[in-house]
């Protein structure tokens, strides 16, 4: 077992946890607006695959990232105009935008990069990656350095903005008025502020989180964009927000989780076939949310209600 | 006289199929306590949320400070200095009593951060100042309904409230608070020059503590005098328009067997939280049992444990001599009971099913209804649902209306079709006429009687005081979960009922006849 | 005791929405540089294998892309339907893929055992073990969601990838074929046991009468029976319906039960009838074309075997365009979501609209009111 728990495990773990913590930041976001945001796969998806797109055409990894982002933005808020302003069923808007995003990115890269399956650049424009971090001699640090060192530069940036988010949340005003727009819109309203306001903006910061993990999906580990790279982990996002009640940091232990089970089945491979590791870090996932649910019903069944 | 404060000028507001306001001309003046009255649907409650805001009028104007407000929003009150607390409280229950009392006009430091320290030190401040003592650092959802009510208060003078409306104040609060409720208004009025407006049907609260009060009957603004001219029955009968107190039922003779009987039941509420507390109580064929109580004292628990909507910590129930102990309620109903709940729209009705289907609900699997248990009979079920649409005089379209668009009254009409048409040995009441128009109240009294005198036994829970005391046979009062009195309906009077009703008096065992 | 919901406002918006899909695909397909009008000749051509009217009603059924069309049609439709079951009574069946990979895979693997059998008891053990293996894998996440609350449509995605890589570890390990040339997949079904194709070179086999009376029962039970109006008031009001007295949760896990035996059934179909063994991809996201479907028609069972027809035309006849004028074939996933949001738009946009009209009219009758008193 000594090969298992390498410092390549926990580089993994990092590696596959990243995208889902920054998605699940915006999950916590809707969440906390009182929206059931189930269309987070697909606002990864398109976040990816702009991002790959205008990384190969520009040949920078940061506008890459921030078409990632803007996109993410206007998807949210697309999603907002009918979560919001129309009054439409959250779970139908959520697949019906997760199938389009499905549709769309494999209809655009067949029809712009004549592709099937994935798109890596072209071999006189590659796709530019995001920077990985490079620590020099601090790589000689023993266990920290070699697990930061070649990493994402998303890695680090994504722990400063779980702790930001913590503070937008649980420290600001627009913290406030978001949840109390998901707890009590009414109240918020004699209040005087808009709570349809507060779930547009939720929604589209919850798109831009998303976009970004796309970006960082597509641009900081792999460089390239495959159909349905998103691979469920929208909902693994939105696990993870219910797992840390959304609580940024939390949330971000419970993508942490995601990742470490993620890497543990790709190391087991060694060991059990790959189809069965594969399984692993879903139903862990699975496990997560019964335990997490389980637990607080058995906090309220001490008292008198009976569900129905 | 100086200028008034507050002017409606032939205020209209007309929602679709209701006329709420009616051409209403009516002045506050600055630094008086006024009360308006009137029944459930009268219109207070629309006026006063034009006032504040929440409604822009269809017709006419509101002046305030001499200024015509153009732009109807909460927002744009709040700045004019006007407040209002809710009759159900505005508040985020899982912010703390700061958070909720500064929420939108937060304090901040560096620009985008809430500033704790002088949150927590404002409200200290304002609590200290108007004698409205919290914790600031309480969460809201742990704290007494009186103490919210509290910071309801606190948050309107933090937004700077000069202009206090107050929904329903008392109709949650014990007999203590209602007197502390009063005495910080009248505080209010007299030290800080604020004017204060209390909606309420309770007129014996008006007299004590109002200046004015302004009658609202059917949308119209019938009369406004001052206090120490009126009396409550001169109030009463201008809010109702006709004799106020229905001529009142005629006892019937003996009781039965008990149907119901509650062996110390213990209960807990939501919160966890003792509900009811080793209770025990029978209910007889043929007569109506009254339970009379304020607001969360546990006859909403009491009643729930009864019909298995809730789970019971200990003692037991028996319907028709058989245990509830562990049984759905389903499985009690079949055990002959009936029950009318306290929340339609949550529990007695589906607002998306027809009236047909809603109507049908527990009586669909039976062999007239359908071929061998499986294939509804289409025909029978109508011409059904059409004998009880009729006989319980529900106003809509048709069978096939949905439910959720019909009226609160014609709503609960069909909830009590349902229920009594199962013609069970007992029935299980709660708030019968809670929210229903004034003709549908005697219709549904009427039936009631009826069930009685068929020899139903029935248990009764009403928050109208005066409703229990029309129907009811005897009269249990609870207070904090337990019974601190069980009376003969006519062998005691509504007053002395209200001693008992806040726990100022207790019985040991019951006598009175 | 249903219909209702079902009026013609909304079969007019149904099909507004469904032209101003076509027009958003038609608009995208150009901005990427197709013909639209070609690219949509192709894909009627290639949903019925004919070039004119005339051919279609004299030479349909002889086509093998009208076959495909049909059977397509009838995947959706139990899908659909699954699908329609689980929402009716208030629970979202997301897991149906899965469902459908394990149908496929366990009832390949009994006709692999069963190879000797006669017919006639091979095959509905194997559609016997599709439905317990679908039933028992929606059942889990039925109890979950009942008895400990936890969020459906979470834990079946969750599944659907489990599954997935279940099988494809089946397919690749254990259950292999021995026919060397393949890597994964289960041994080619006997040629007894698949079923007859109905049109030469086309999908189309006899499942097609089996889902026909399946998609009878499931109309039936949820129009006519005391069991549908359970359904209907559960899904409704869960509350209301508990505490007047239904089995809420038997009825809840009952129905999404008998939701994944449907898809399991159809992974069933789609070994015997169209594949002849169990291979890695055989359902490509069947299962969520076949929820979009009900989701459009708000779950109404007599709705969605119509869709099914419209939607399985536009995906055979999408894969047709992609081969005959080189469009991606994805197209036709991004016409069937944007109706859904053509829809939302409308009933939300005339839900507003209603609400400003009864505002004016309110406002028009209070000032008449008030000019008849001042006159008056």
């Amino acid at each position: 077992m000594g090969n298992i728990f390498t410092t390549g495990l926990f580089q993994h773990m990092f590696r596959s946890a990243t995208p889902v913590g920054l998605a699940a930041m915006g999950g916590l976001m809707t969440e906390h607006a009182g929206i059931m945001n189930i269309g987070m796969d697909g606002m990864i998806l398109m976040g990816a695959f702009t991002s790959v797109a205008v990384s190969w055409l520009f040949g920078s990894a940061w506008l890459g990232l921030l078409a990632a982002l803007l996109v993410g933005v206007l998807v949210g808020m697309f999603f907002a105009l009918f979560v919001v302003k129309f009054k439409s069923d959250e779970f139908i808007i959520g697949t019906a935008l997760n199938i389009l995003a499905g549709g769309l990115t494999v209809f655009l890269l067949r029809s712009i990069f004549e592709v099937k399956g994935s798109f890596r650049g072209t071999p006189e424009q590659p796709v530019v990656g995001l920077p990985k971090v490079e620590l020099g001699v601090l790589a000689k640090i023993p266990i920290v350095g070699p697990i930061l060192d070649g990493s994402s530069v998303f890695l680090i940036l994504t722990w400063g903005l779980v702790a930001i988010m913590w503070f937008f949340v649980y420290r600001t005003p627009y913290g406030f008025w978001i949840r109390a727009a998901g707890e009590r819109p009414a109240t918020l309203r004699t209040a005087g502020i808009s709570p349809e306001k507060m779930k547009w903006i939720s929604s589209a910061l919850s798109g831009a989180f998303c976009g970004v993990a796309g970006a960082q999906l597509a641009l900081g580990d792999v460089t390239m964009f495959s159909e349905g790279m998103s691979n469920s982990r929208g909902y693994v996002a939105f696990a993870c927000v219910i797992f840390g009640a959304a609580n940024p940091g939390k949330a971000y232990l419970a993508a942490l989780m995601f990742g470490f089970f993620d890497a543990l089945g790709y190391r087991l491979q060694e060991y059990a076939n790959s189809n069965l590791t594969a399984m692993i870090p879903y139903a862990i996932t699975v496990i997560m949310m019964v335990y997490v649910v389980v637990r607080s019903q058995r906090r309220r069944a001490k008292m008198g209600r009976i569900a129905g | 006289m100086q200028d008034p404060i507050v002017q409606f000028r032939h205020i209209s507001m007309q929602f679709p199929g209701v006329l709420a306001n009616d051409d209403v001309c009516l002045e506050i003046q600055k630094g008086e306590i006024f009360s308006l009255v009137g029944e459930n649907g009268a219109g207070k409650s629309t006026l006063m949320n034009v006032l504040y805001g929440i409604h822009t009028p269809t017709g006419g104007s509101l002046f305030m400070k001499g200024h015509e407000v153009r732009h109807f929003s909460p927002k744009n009150a709040i700045d004019l200095g006007v407040g209002m607390v809710h009759q159900h409280f505005m508040l985020v229950p899982s912010f703390t009593v700061a958070q909720n009392i500064v929420l939108s006009k937060e304090p901040r430091k560096a620009g985008i951060f809430c500033d704790k320290k002088k949150i927590r030190k404002q409200v200290e401040d304002l609590s200290r100042e108007f004698g409205l003592q919290v914790d600031p650092d309480a969460v809201v959802s742990e704290i007494s309904v009186g103490l919210q009510q509290r910071v309801e208060i606190l948050k309107t003078l933090y937004r700077g409230a000069e202009i206090l409306i107050l929904d329903e104040p008392t109709a949650v609060l014990t007999p203590q608070e209602t007197n502390e409720l009063f005495d910080i208004l009248r505080k209010m009025v007299r030290q800080k020059g604020m004017t204060v407006i209390l909606i309420t049907h309770k007129l014996g609260e008006v007299i004590a503590v109002s200046d004015r009060v302004g009658v609202m009957r059917q949308g119209k603004l019938i009369s406004v005098e001052e206090t120490k001219n009126v009396t409550e029955h001169s109030l009463a009968a201008k809010m109702v328009g006709r004799t106020v107190l229905h001529d009142p039922f005629e006892k019937k003779g003996e009781p039965g067997k008990a149907c119901i009987r509650v062996e110390n039941l213990s209960v807990l509420d939501n919160r966890g939280l003792p509900a009811v507390k080793n209770l025990s109580l029978e209910v007889r064929a043929g007569e109506v049992v009254g339970i009379a109580a304020v607001e969360g004292n546990g006859q909403s628990e009491l009643l729930e444990a009864i019909t298995g909507m809730r789970g019971i910590q200990n003692g037991n129930v028996y319907v028709m001599d058989s245990s509830i102990l562990g049984r759905t309620p389903g499985q009690i109903r079949a055990m002959g009971l009936a029950h009318v709940p306290e929340d339609r729209l949550a529990t007695g009705i589906s607002k998306e099913g027809t009236i047909s289907e809603n109507l049908i609900m527990g009586k669909h699997r039976r062999k007239e209804y359908t071929f061998f248990g499986i294939q509804v009979k289409k025909k029978s079920v109508r011409s059904y649902t059409k004998k009880l649409f009729d006989r319980f005089d529900i106003r809509a379209a048709n069978l096939d209306t949905p439910v959720g668009s019909l009226s609160g009254g014609n709503m609960q009409k069909v909830v009590i079709a349902r229920e009594f048409s199962f013609d069970t040995p007992v029935l299980v009441i709660s708030q019968p006429t809670r929210g229903v128009d004034i003709g549908a109240i005697e219709f549904i009294h009427q039936r009631i009687m009826d069930k009685r005198d068929q020899g139903c036994a029935i248990l009764l829970c009403s928050a109208d005081l005066d409703e229990v005391f029309r129907l009811s046979d005897r009269i249990v009062t609870l207070y904090e979960g337990e019974i601190t009195g069980i009376f003969q309906a006519d062998s005691i009077t509504k007053e002395e009922i209200g001693y008992y009703m806040t726990g100022a008096r207790r019985e040991e065992e019951k006598t009175h006849g | 005791m249903d219909k209702k919901k079902m009026d013609w406002g909304y079969f007019g918006s149904l099909a507004l929405s469904i032209l101003l899909a076509l027009g958003v695909g038609g608009v995208i397909m150009a901005a990427a540089g197709y013909h639209p009008i070609k690219a949509y000749g192709a894909l009627l051509q290639g949903a019925t294998g004919c070039e004119s009217i005339g051919e279609f009603l004299t030479a349909a059924f002889t086509k093998r892309q009208f076959g495909n069309t049909l059977e397509y049609t009838m995947v959706l439709c139990m899908t659909g339907l699954a699908c329609a079951l689980g929402a009716r009574v208030g629970i979202f069946n997301v897991g149906g893929e899965g469902q459908l990979y394990l149908g496929a895979i366990v009832s390949a693997y009994i006709g692999v055992l069963l190879a000797g059998c006669a017919w006639w008891i091979a095959i509905p053990v194997a559609a016997l073990g599709a439905m317990v293996a679908g039933g028992l894998y929606a059942w889990v996440p039925g109890v979950l969601k009942v008895k400990c609350k936890v969020n459906e449509v979470i834990t079946t995605i969750m599944l659907n990838s489990i599954a997935i890589y279940f099988c494809t570890f089946l397919s690749t390990g254990p259950w292999k074929t021995s026919q060397g040339n393949r890597v994964s997949g289960t041994e080619t079904l006997v040629p007894d046991l698949q079923f007859t194709r109905l049109i030469n070179g086309s999908s189309l086999t006899t499942a097609v009468f089996a889902a026909a009376v399946i998609a009878f029962l499931v109309w039936y039970v949820m129009s006519k029976t005391a069991t549908g109006y359970e359904m209907k008031l559960t899904g409704q009001n869960r509350r209301f319906a508990f505490f007047s007295g239904l089995k809420v949760d038997t009825i809840t896990i009952g129905a999404m039960t008998i939701s994944g035996a449907m898809c399991g059934l159809v992974g069933m179909f789609e070994v015997y009838g169209v594949k002849g063994s169990y291979q890695d991809g055989i359902s490509k996201e069947f299962y969520f074309d076949g929820l979009l479907v009900a989701m459009i028609m708000r779950y109404n069972p007599v709705g969605i075997i119509f869709m099914s027809l419209l939607f399985a035309a536009l995906r055979i006849g999408a894969s047709g365009m992609e081969l005959n004028a080189g469009v991606p074939g994805e197209v036709y996933r991004i016409i069937q979501s944007v109706i859904i949001f053509f829809m939302a738009a409308e009933s939300g946009i005339s839900a507003s609209v209603k609400a400003k009209r009864a505002e004016k009219r309110a406002r028009r009758e209070a000032n008449a009111r008030l000019e008849g008193k001042a006159n008056g």
